[in-house]
């Protein structure tokens, strides 16, 4: 399921949850749920137990760390933050993601201007 | 790109701890929910409808959890599991198919994993010793072509001298000897091998120490001996104060001086010897080397080839008694290194260059399993018919076509697997008999049946082929689209199995069958002819042994010997003469010497002839009529006039339409005049065409060597054998005497490989048969009751019951007609390379055929008559209420 996703969606979701833990420091899976549905207004999030899957694949390629803690109601959860790995990967991606868009956005000016 | 590699070790792990995984992720989701039903009640929502919400906002936990291991681990093996779990309940439920099918893969793999084991203990497996890689055999050539496999003397002292591409080099002289100890007497096989053979080998002995170099040097005290580990456990009982004890060996003192390890048999596993002596002849070994590390056998060959020729070289003079051709070729002999890390090729050459042996039992092994493979697919074919509603319902709830073939072929392969499970067993067994098929009493072979990763690897690999090649096509045609019948719920849909497709592979069972069956029955015919074929000579109470004379007695003496043994012999009761030879009937054919003879021109033509010694009354013993002449009798003998005997063939070759009796031809020695012709008879094996061969009287070449003793008597039994045994020991009490054989059990030996072959081929054409009559019943049997409605409707309109059984029987007969039609030009094409394995018949041998065709109509017919029995006794009613 989650693989058969379109890939640049699943890059676009990866890209989104490292920047949310680059800027808000350490959260966890229901805090970064919701921060992504507050930016993209719903559109990215299935449900927000998707958000798991994109964590756990973030974790095994070592962008981002996990640790046991306590939750805002005093439950056990897991808190993520981003690794070095993950910040050089996110300023990568930025970059890339940057150019990709000028680029597409200058295409499609230059279609509508037509 | 490390992230890739991170995330696929990250899956490997999270495979093995799927358990904690799942706890992990549903304490985290449990947590995440309390913060979502936090987040409705503060928006208001009560209490059950927050709970609601929350977990339409979270989403499945059990689709969740899915995708999760489909993210987290490896999906691939996952599903495996799961395939493997659901295909052992689908053979559980089907005990009687699941063994069926087992048992039919046992056999089929275990046939040929037993042919491998074999090929891999005797061609393939290195042998145990230090770096075989590094291990030559030298080979001489000549410019005709001509391999020998033994060096001169002084050809292997002078090899011995290099140092270059060699680090040792050893020879080795197989003969045997007359070992005596505790009391009894007995002749053993002994290696003679220099100094050098066990050290260059890089093998210690169990006890003792190994024959070292000092026990091979001139004047060395060469009487010291180490036994085979086998020999020791025979004669010794395994004692280890047995080292240091001192044994007879051809009458000489000799000391024990260790014991080899049990499994060491040298470099032949052909020949493993009772013990090894230190080299004492001194005219031609078997040499071997070993090379250098670094040094490859061409460079090897270069650097001793000045050797070699220099040692060749000065043999010139010893030639001049060759006939001038031979000499040239000697001395153009040119020096071959073979690589011998599998063993010295004896057993290679025996059954694999020279012989079509293995080849012939491998392509029936592999026929066998060609055929349960075809029965396999038929079987499967059936049972996916019979599950076409569990398919259909599994594709019409979304189970992916990729998916539902992937499980059935891993029940497929699941069932291949128990298949080459069962065929190990079948293989452990099967190998030790195939061997001792193969060998039978003509040879001495030490192989070591430990099962390794080779013969694993095979059986896995030929596990998998099969599961594969018998599964794949039933496989995918369940999953073709099948759902739309079966929703429909005709019977159609229900368990159509495509008929006209199984009865092709039916009548393919047929044609393998066909195949392995004429070859049976070749091989059965062609061992009847063997066993019953003219030998020249008469068979039936003719006891031979060989004689060893004390090895006291000088030349004189052993004259007087003989003749006292002999007249002895004549006169017990029982026999009715005797007869000496230098070669026994049936022993190694004679030996070879050149002739020259005289032709019409006056030039000489010189040839290869095979001669044999006899003494008085020889030919008479053994039943070689005399056709023209005189036999040698008591004046051959000393210096008298020296005569010959020659056979019908040599007559023919050399005297075409005359009578030869009082011409002459010469050998390397003296002018021989013939003075008597006799039969054709068969000298070295049953298959031979008559040879020319001529005969010399024993008594003027006497030798200081064993003889052969041919006895005539009145019968074969044991009493009579044994009271031949008790006088020769009477005669002399020093006397060895040799296994006492009649020629009638040495034939037998001689014919144990068709024997082989006969038993093989039969015992596979059976199964065949069986596994073929199994397949044809089946789906005849299957045909009737799907036919069950419109069989009764037949029958209440009027059909009678010989007309049903017609109507079924058609079926198997169409069968069989395809089957046989396929099969015959197959079958005879086949045999067409068992040619050389025949004897007195050809491949296309009518009796042969018509056999095979009716074992498998008659086999087939009755597999089919059972079923449309059945069908005949249905009754109308029943059977039309049953739709």
């Amino acid at each position: 399921m989650g693989e058969n996703k379109s890939e640049i969606l699943q890059g676009t979701l990866d890209l989104m949850v490292l920047r949310t833990l680059d800027i808000m420091g350490p959260m966890h899976g229901y805090g970064i749920a919701r921060r992504i549905e507050q930016v993209s207004e719903d559109s990215l999030l299935v449900n927000q137990g998707t958000i798991y899957l994109c964590l756990v694949r973030l974790l095994q390629k070592r962008w981002i760390k996990a640790e046991w803690g306590t939750s805002e109601n005093n439950r056990k959860a897991r808190f993520y933050s981003i690794s070095k790995a993950g910040r050089e990967q996110l300023a990568a991606e930025t970059e890339n993601w940057l150019r990709v868009s000028g680029t597409i956005g200058r295409l499609l000016e230059w279609k509508e201007a037509r | 790109m490390l992230s890739a590699l991170y995330r696929i070790m990250a899956r490997i792990r999270a495979a093995f701890r799927s358990r904690a995984l799942d706890a992990e992720l549903a304490a985290e989701l449990e947590s995440h929910l309390s913060l979502l039903v936090e987040e409705e009640l503060r928006r208001g929502a009560p209490p059950e409808e927050a709970e609601r919400r929350a977990r339409i906002k979270l989403g499945g936990a059990a689709q969740l959890r899915e995708a999760h291991h489909e993210v987290r681990g490896l999906p691939f093996l996952d599903s495996l599991c799961q395939d493997l779990r659901y295909a052992g309940r689908g053979l559980r439920r089907n005990p009687a198919f699941s063994a069926f099918a087992i048992l039919i893969l046992g056999l089929g793999i275990g046939a040929n994993t037993a042919m491998f084991s074999v090929m891999n203990v005797m061609l393939l497996r290195a042998l145990p010793v230090k770096n075989p890689q590094e291990l030559v055999e030298f080979i001489r050539w000549d410019p005709r072509g001509t391999m020998m496999g033994n060096l001169p003397d002084a050809v292997f002292r002078h090899l011995r001298q290099d140092t270059t591409a060699l680090s040792g080099i050893f020879a080795i002289m197989p003969d045997s000897r007359v070992f005596r100890a505790g009391g009894s007497t007995e002749r053993a096989t002994v290696h003679e091998v220099s100094g050098g053979f066990f050290s260059i080998l890089g093998v210690n002995a169990l006890f003792g120490r190994t024959i070292a170099a000092s026990d091979d040097l001139p004047g060395a005290d060469h009487q010291v001996t180490v036994l085979s580990y086998p020999f020791w456990s025979r004669r010794f009982g395994r004692d280890p104060s047995a080292v240091g004890s001192t044994v007879q060996v051809n009458g000489r003192a000799c000391i024990i001086i260790g014991v080899m390890p049990d499994g060491f048999f040298g470099v032949d596993r052909g020949e493993l010897p009772d013990l090894w002596v230190p080299l004492g002849s001194d005219t031609a070994y078997w040499a071997f080397g070993r090379l250098k590390p670094g040094v490859s056998i061409p460079q090897a060959q270069a650097q001793l080839a000045p050797l070699f020729h220099r040692a060749i070289e000065s043999l010139r003079d010893e030639m001049h008694s060759f006939a001038a051709p031979d000499r040239e070729a000697f001395l153009a002999e040119k020096l071959l290194l073979l690589r011998v890390t599998t063993g010295a090729p004896g057993l290679r050459w025996r059954y694999w260059e020279n012989s079509n042996t293995l080849k012939v039992l491998l392509g029936m092994t592999g026929l066998v399993l060609l055929i349960a493979c075809v029965n396999l697919t038929n079987l499967l074919m059936a049972r996916s018919a019979a599950r076409t509603q569990e398919i259909g319902i599994r594709m019409a709830v979304g189970g992916g076509r990729r998916r539902i073939l992937r499980q059935l072929l891993t029940e497929n392969l699941l069932l291949a697997l128990l298949g080459g499970a069962a065929g190990l067993l079948v293989a452990v067994g099967g190998h030790r008999l195939l061997v001792t098929f193969l060998t039978g009493n003509l040879y001495r072979v030490s192989l070591d049946f430990r099962l390794d990763g080779r013969v694993l690897g095979f059986s896995l690999a030929l596990s998998l082929l099969t599961g594969l090649v018998s599964g794949l096509f039933p496989a995918l045609r369940s999953v073709r689209k099948r759902f739309l019948p079966v929703m429909q719920g005709t019977s159609q849909g229900r368990g159509a199995m495509r008929l006209p497709f199984a009865r092709k592979l039916l009548a393919a069972q047929v044609a393998l069958s066909m195949v392995l069956l004429l070859g049976a029955g070749l091989f059965v015919r062609s061992l009847r002819n063997l066993s019953a074929a003219d030998l020249g000579l008469e068979r039936q109470n003719l006891v031979m042994m060989s004689v060893d004379p004390s090895l006291s007695k000088t030349i004189r003496d052993r004259k007087v010997f003989w003749t006292q043994l002999t007249d002895r012999l004549a006169t017990l009761a029982g026999v009715r003469s005797v007869g000496l030879a230098g070669d026994a009937v049936f022993g190694n054919g004679g030996w070879n010497s050149t002739i020259w003879t005289r032709q019409p021109d006056g030039s000489e033509q010189h040839a290869q002839i095979a001669f044999n010694v006899v003494g008085p009354g020889f030919f008479e013993t053994v039943g070689i009529p005399l056709l023209n002449g005189r036999e040698f009798g008591e004046q051959d003998q000393g210096k008298s006039a020296p005569v010959t005997v020659v056979n019908r063939a040599f007559a023919l070759r050399f005297f075409p339409g005359q009578n030869p009796v009082g011409r002459t031809f010469r050998t390397s020695e003296t002018r021989l005049e013939i003075v008597g012709i006799i039969g054709d008879a068969k000298y070295g094996d049953v298959r031979e065409e008559p040879r020319p061969m001529f005969y010399l009287p024993l008594f003027q070449h006497l030798e200081e060597r064993p003889y052969q003793l041919h006895v005539r008597t009145t019968s074969e039994s044991a009493a009579a054998i044994a009271a031949i045994r008790h006088e020769i020991e009477a005669v002399d009490q020093d006397i060895s005497i040799g296994r006492v054989r009649t020629v009638n059990q040495v034939v037998h030996d001689l014919l144990q490989h068709d024997r082989m072959f006969a038993i093989l081929a039969g015992a596979f054409g059976l199964l065949a048969l069986l596994l073929t009559s199994i397949g044809i019943y089946g789906v005849v049997a299957y045909n009737v009751a799907r036919r069950a409605a419109e069989i009764g409707l037949r029958m209440a309109l009027g059909a009678q019951r010989s007309d049903v059984i017609w109507m079924v029987m058609r079926e198997t007969l169409l069968v069989l007609a395809a089957g046989v039609a396929l099969g015959l030009p197959a079958a005879v094409a086949a045999a067409h390379l068992l040619r050389s394995l025949l004897f007195g018949l050809g491949p296309s041998d009518p009796a042969s055929i018509v056999w095979a065709v009716a074992t498998l109509a008659v086999a087939s017919a009755f597999a089919g008559f059972l079923p449309a029995r059945r069908a005949a006794l249905l009754s109308p009613s029943d059977a039309l209420r049953q739709e």
